[in-house]
């Protein structure tokens, strides 16, 4: 069928069916009906790079995170050292009876020069999870999760304890993207608050099905003063 | 209760407003606020010029669409993901069929998709003897409940606090009084069994850069991220229009289309998927397999004045401004895209004959127009569909009336601009019947003659 002829051909049970495995066929056919669509069209340019979504003065980035992640339902806790930071997470997760840990914090559990033994519990069955983040982003408010810190530390447990460091807060998303699509890994997760939902009669419920607590233990490693 | 085509869409219309009052009320509150938070999200970012970088990019990536898609192939195979193509909703059923085969899958959980919807997964799942778990709140009601969605972004936005009350009280034995968060809970309960026995987890797909290979998937619940990463399996079913350049064009348009659905700077989670778990990954899927999907969609990509519906990001923003849908709700549409976006898309997907009479499923009145971040000329393609419908003889003469009128106007972008007020009223000076399905209700109402009032009022006075 020429594609000139337009929409009328639309229902799909009219045409036979190719067999299973006609992968090949199926492709091209598609793509001649596409080429054929856009021939008798000019090819648009892209429009390029946004260039920035706001019209407001910028913000310091860290402000713009804690902001966006608070008012998301997100909770920040934000240390100037590295050691106050570790001593409030060993703290937290001292009142849960179940932890589990990310590859990078489990590595820190087992080997780090502080001898802390934390006890690594399934994630399936653990009240609280601690992950490492890759970064932030303060456009939009939200955290960076890489699979190599394990996808089901940050979504199964109830409570998820994201350690991220300052310095690695990106001010826009397309930022983050491009230091990510160096090496990209097979999946990216971007938590910006907790788990929600409002779709039982459009009133807002947490932690639906992941962390019902999202909390973010941000670290400034250059142990500047604010 | 399934969809039966849109061919009922005048019967089932008058049905819900005579029968279902209640469901009008949730609809329009749901509607509502999706809409005020929508304004206020574009009222912090510079939103004109944002929708017209949005358009540019989606004009660009469907003028040249044979080229990326060739692209996004290689990108994905390159990561380790198998790529389909589906040329028809058979064929994509028939994909699915074969991966369930060779892999033994007996249990599936689903993100929500609308594409799934259009071609009607669950109902072929079980038909195959699997067991298949809708895992997005809203969808898991309705898939209790028995009913297809009514919105493309809030599936359940026509059952309200006490519906959900007493489904879960069969279901879960939750009490009669139970607060959201307890039914909530309940529902946790048991899809977090589903999710970590699943063999396979399905989803849509919001985005796919091409560049990259990176299917993103928005959403706000975690249910997507994890039926994407327990299961062994995963299965993206993408539209081909869903493609983007790059990766960087995904970081404009997740945050676009949130702020245009939800009015959230950005979804709660989103998902970059690129493949298959890689050695230095604890957890993930073994195999991920994206299938791209045509059904209908190149007819309307030929089409010179309907390619433009291919751009839509599926945000749900004209429905929840236009007046006819916050009527009706989306079951009286029935098929799965409801309201404004269903009406133009429907000719293409499913044929100008099946898809009658939606694209008189609406009064024209453009405030579609004006929220769309992907700027479609909704009105434009509505009347283009009437016009070819006419030509088809699908449709009596006397509906067309008025159409030319706001075609003339519509070519004069300067004019339209200048009397977008006039002419939000211009059908009505015609004798209603450029609202034929508005003249429709009022006869099974007998409700009094339309006035020359605003669209609002005389919706008011006609049908309450
Ligand atoms: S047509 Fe525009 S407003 Fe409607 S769902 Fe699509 S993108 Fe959103």
């Amino acid at each position: 069928m020429s594609m000139a002829e337009g929409p009328e051909g639309g229902g799909s049970e009219d045409r036979p069916r190719p067999h299973h495995n006609d992968r090949a066929g199926a492709r091209a056919r598609i793509l001649g009906k596409v080429r054929d669509a856009i021939t008798k069209r000019r090819r648009e340019p892209h429009p390029g790079h946004f260039g920035g979504w706001r019209d407001q003065a910028p913000e310091d980035p860290v402000e713009q995170f804690i902001r966006l992640f608070k008012a998301a339902g997100g909770e920040v806790c934000r240390f100037d050292l590295r050691e106050s930071a570790s001593e409030w997470v060993r703290n937290f997760i001292g009142d849960y009876a179940t932890v589990s840990l990310g590859t990078i914090a489990r590595r820190e559990a087992q080997h780090g020069a502080r001898a802390v033994r934390i006890e690594h519990t399934d994630p399936a069955d653990a009240e609280v999870g601690v992950s490492m983040a890759y970064g932030a982003v303060a456009e939009t408010g939200s955290l960076i999760m890489i699979p190599q810190d394990g996808r089901r530390a940050q979504l199964l447990p109830p409570v998820h304890v994201v350690w991220v460091e300052e310095r690695t807060v990106f001010p826009m998303l397309i930022d983050a993207m491009a230091a990510l699509a160096k090496e990209l890994p097979s999946a990216v997760g971007l938590h910006s608050g907790p788990s929600k939902s409002a779709d039982i009669g459009q009133i807002l419920v947490k932690g639906v099905h992941g962390p019902g607590r999202l909390i973010a233990v941000l670290v400034d490693d250059k142990g500047v003063q604010w | 209760m399934s969809f039966t085509g849109p061919g009922r869409y005048r019967e089932e219309s008058a049905k819900m407003l005579r029968d279902k009052p209640e469901m009008r009320h949730s609809v329009t509150q749901a509607t509502r606020t999706f809409d005020d938070h929508r304004t206020h999200a574009f009222g912090q970012v510079d939103g004109e010029r944002w929708r017209d970088w949005a358009r540019d990019v989606k004009t660009h990536l469907l003028s040249n669409l044979d080229i990326y898609l060739e692209q996004a192939e290689e990108s994905l195979e390159r990561n380790g993901a198998h790529v389909h193509w589906a040329e028809t909703g058979a064929d994509a059923l028939a994909i699915l069929e074969k991966i369930v085969e060779d892999n033994d899958v007996k249990r599936v959980v689903k993100a929500k998709s609308m594409l799934s919807e259009e071609l009607a997964i669950n109902a072929h799942l079980e038909s195959l003897g699997v067991s298949v778990f809708e895992t997005d709140l809203g969808e898991y009601i309705i898939q209790l409940l028995g009913e297809p969605p009514s919105h493309i972004v809030g599936p359940a936005i026509h059952r309200s606090l006490d519906d959900c009350r007493r489904l879960f009280h069969e279901h879960f034995g939750t009490p009669l009084d139970a607060e959201p968060d307890a039914l909530a809970a309940a529902a946790r309960i048991a899809l977090r069994q589903e999710f970590l026995a699943a063999d396979l987890g399905i989803s849509g797909g919001n985005f796919l850069a091409a560049d990259t290979g990176t299917v993103a998937l928005i959403e706000n619940e975690g249910n997507i991220r994890l039926s994407t990463s327990l299961p062994r399996i995963h299965v993206a079913f993408v539209g081909i229009e869903k493609l983007v350049p790059t990766l960087g064009d995904v970081a404009g348009f997740v945050q676009l289309t949130t702020r245009s659905a939800t009015g959230q700077p950005i979804g709660n989670y989103v998902s970059l998927i690129q493949g298959p778990r890689r050695e230095d990954e604890p957890d993930g899927p073994e195999e991920v397999h994206v299938v791209l999907v045509d059904n209908g969609r190149t007819n309307l990509l030929a089409d010179d004045t309907a390619w433009e519906a291919l751009r839509c990001v599926r945000c749900g923003a004209c429905l929840n401004i236009c007046p006819v849908y916050r009527q009706t709700g989306g079951h009286a549409y029935g098929w799965p895209y409801s309201g404004p976006i269903g009406a133009i898309i429907a000719p293409g997907l499913l044929g100008l004959e099946k898809a009658m009479p939606l694209p008189h499923a609406s009064s024209l009145c453009g405030a579609c127009v004006d929220v769309c971040p992907v700027r479609i000329p909704i009105p434009e393609i509505l009347v283009h569909w009437r016009e070819r419908a006419v030509e088809e003889g699908l449709v009596p003469l006397a509906e067309t009336v008025g159409l030319k009128a706001y075609t003339a106007a519509a070519e004069r972008p300067v004019v339209f601009g200048a009397a977008g007020a006039a002419l939000r009223y211009a059908p009505l000076e015609l004798g209603g019947r450029a609202l034929p399905i508005l003249s429709g209700w009022m006869q099974e109402r007998s409700a009094p003659k339309p006035s020359p009032k605003s669209f609002m009022q005389l919706w008011k006075e006609g049908l309450e």
